[in-house]
């Protein structure tokens, strides 16, 4: 559902790499050339692109645990078959993911068991709240949708097996996005009781929608070796102010109202107000905005966050009660773990 | 109101107690999105056995996406020099980027012999392209005529992008025009009353 949006690495490790090697490599790729596993890379890039794939990996498959929870109590037997397919796609875009990861030097099996034990994280948009069926549909619709606008400039990245996986994971995040907008229309286009549903979602997921392309750019983004290296190829909020300006007028047209909202610990919203910064800026022809409340965004993403605790439990929980199937497809042994 | 659906799933941190088993083989699938197209590589995937591989491939890389034809082999099979007198699929990445396509079979003694027929017949004199062969001993095809790929029987509509563009239009119609009817009623009411 998510790339990572800010993955760091040392790059003490790109100074102690071969310099004419190096060179080239860099011509290579500002010249627009794209790299395969089997060619040669400086070490911190080959770091950096396992992080980024494995995060990405990450996020697909806890992103699926919320949306997982709604398919049996979905409106209709259309919307149970399309959400379905929703947490089939990103299951499986996790397992894509995985397996580029793997493919720079991390198994499969260490990748799973860092994400469960807090060693590696994944968007810290899957740690809020769905208490409603509209927060499904504001994350089909506002989430994938970010997440296209993301997606759609790594694919233009210089790793090639990640891009060609962007390229396919995007044709279904448009399933999804259009799915999402489909849902939020007909709750918009519906009764009192389902647009202040759908309001109250929205307010939710606003904030998340523009954290999920990361922090504020910092002076030197493009210097950076993500950039640099053509693994991002637009900057945080480069896509925050793209997102805003599809979303912000779409989410209005609908009548919906963008909200500054105050959020208590579990997540739900305690106070909300129409955001005073917001209107298109005929000088920028940008819409101009309140920025995501930062400091929370920090809070939950450091594990403070009002479901941090529940999503790694029950991808342990489905990880541990898997171990004896796993084993005995390798080995045959059918006995249960003793912990369980 | 909050879900309660997984409030059974006890809160655990800190390392996990199972102990892992071996890590899986990886496989390589390639699909052919229609006739007469070529086989593309679709990507790879994890699987214990060639069963699982295929099921595996046939869920994930033929289900959530049309396809006619799948086949399925073990990673290194494409890439071995060993092997015996057969035939060889031969699949070439033009250049780094593009999916490893299907463009032909060799008949051969060995992986390593595959190699060089199939960089003399599909090759040529270009140069930065990557080849795979895989002797079809080895590679499990699977054809959606005699045996089911994407599942044709129910609309599959829902699950695509195209599904929904004529509904979020029509949606989008409805809501602009009852907005504008409002808008409407509104002045109305207004300049009337
Ligand atoms: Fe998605
Ligand atoms: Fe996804």
């Amino acid at each position: 559902m998510s790339a990572s949006a800010n993955v760091e690495v040392n790059i003490k490790d790109c100074e102690t790499a071969d310099p004419e090697k190096l060179a080239v490599f860099e011509k290579h790729i500002s010249d627009g050339g794209l790299i395969e596993p089997n060619d040669w890379m400086p070490e911190a890039y080959r770091t950096l692109m396992l992080r980024m794939a494995e995060h990405h990996a990450n996020s697909e498959i806890v992103g699926a645990l919320p949306e997982g929870e709604w398919i049996t109590r979905a409106p209709s037997l259309l919307r149970k078959l399309a959400l379905t397919a929703k947490v089939q796609d990103e299951v499986g875009h996790g397992q894509m993911l995985y397996e580029v990861a793997q493919d720079l030097g991390k198994s499969r099996n260490a990748m799973l068991r860092d994400l469960i034990t807090g060693v590696t994280k994944y968007h810290n948009c899957f740690n809020y709240p769905c208490p409603t069926w509209a927060d499904i549909c504001m994350i089909a619709w506002l989430i994938d949708g970010a997440a296209i606008l993301n997606q759609g400039t790594l694919a233009h990245g210089s790793f090639g097996p990640y891009i060609r996986t962007m390229r396919r994971i995007n044709m279904e995040e448009a399933f999804h996005f259009k799915h999402g907008e489909d849902m939020v229309l007909t709750l918009m286009s519906g009764t009192a009781k389902q647009k202040k549903m759908a309001q109250e979602a929205f307010d939710r997921w606003w904030d998340p929608s523009l954290a999920f392309f990361g922090p504020n750019d910092r002076p030197d983004e493009r210097e950076r070796p993500a950039m640099k290296w053509r693994m991002k190829t637009a900057t945080n909020d480069e896509l925050r102010q793209k997102f805003v300006n599809r979303f912000a007028p779409a989410a209005m047209a609908t009548g919906l109202v963008i909200n500054v909202c105050k959020k208590d610990e579990n997540g739900l919203v305690i106070s909300a107000t129409p955001d005073p910064k917001l209107k298109l800026n005929e000088e920028t022809g940008n819409w101009d905005f309140t920025q995501p409340d930062w400091d929370e965004f920090f809070k939950v993403i450091r594990g403070n966050g009002p479901c941090n605790k529940d999503r790694l439990a029950l991808r342990r929980f489905s990880y541990e009660q898997g171990e004896w199937v796993r084993r005995a497809i390798l080995d045959g042994s059918t006995e249960k773990p003793c912990n369980n | 109101m909050l879900s309660k659906a997984r409030t059974n799933v006890p809160l655990v941190s800190g390392e996990l107690t199972t102990k892992e088993v071996g890590g899986f083989p990886v496989w390589e699938v390639f699909t052919q999105k229609k006739e007469p197209d070529a086989h593309l590589h679709a990507g790879s995937l994890s699987a214990p056995d060639a069963s699982f591989a295929q099921q595996f491939a046939r869920e994930h890389y033929g289900q959530d996406q049309e396809c006619t034809s799948l086949w399925v082999g073990l990673r290194e099979i494409f890439t071995c020099d060993t092997g015996g007198l057969e035939t060889y699929e031969v699949f070439v990445q033009w250049k780094a980027g593009d999916k490893h396509e299907h463009v032909g079979e060799v008949e051969a003694a060995s992986g390593a012999e595959a190699k060089i027929k199939g960089a003399e017949q599909f090759v040529g004199d270009k140069t930065n392209c990557s080849m795979w062969v895989a002797p079809i001993s080895k590679l499990t095809k699977i054809n959606s005529a005699t045996d089911m790929i994407w599942r044709e029987t129910t609309k599959q509509e829902y699950r695509l992008a195209k599904g929904y563009s004529r509904i979020v239009r029509q949606k989008w119609d409805a809501l602009r025009a009852k907005k504008a009817v409002d808008a409407y009623q509104e002045e109305d009411l207004k300049d009337t009353f």
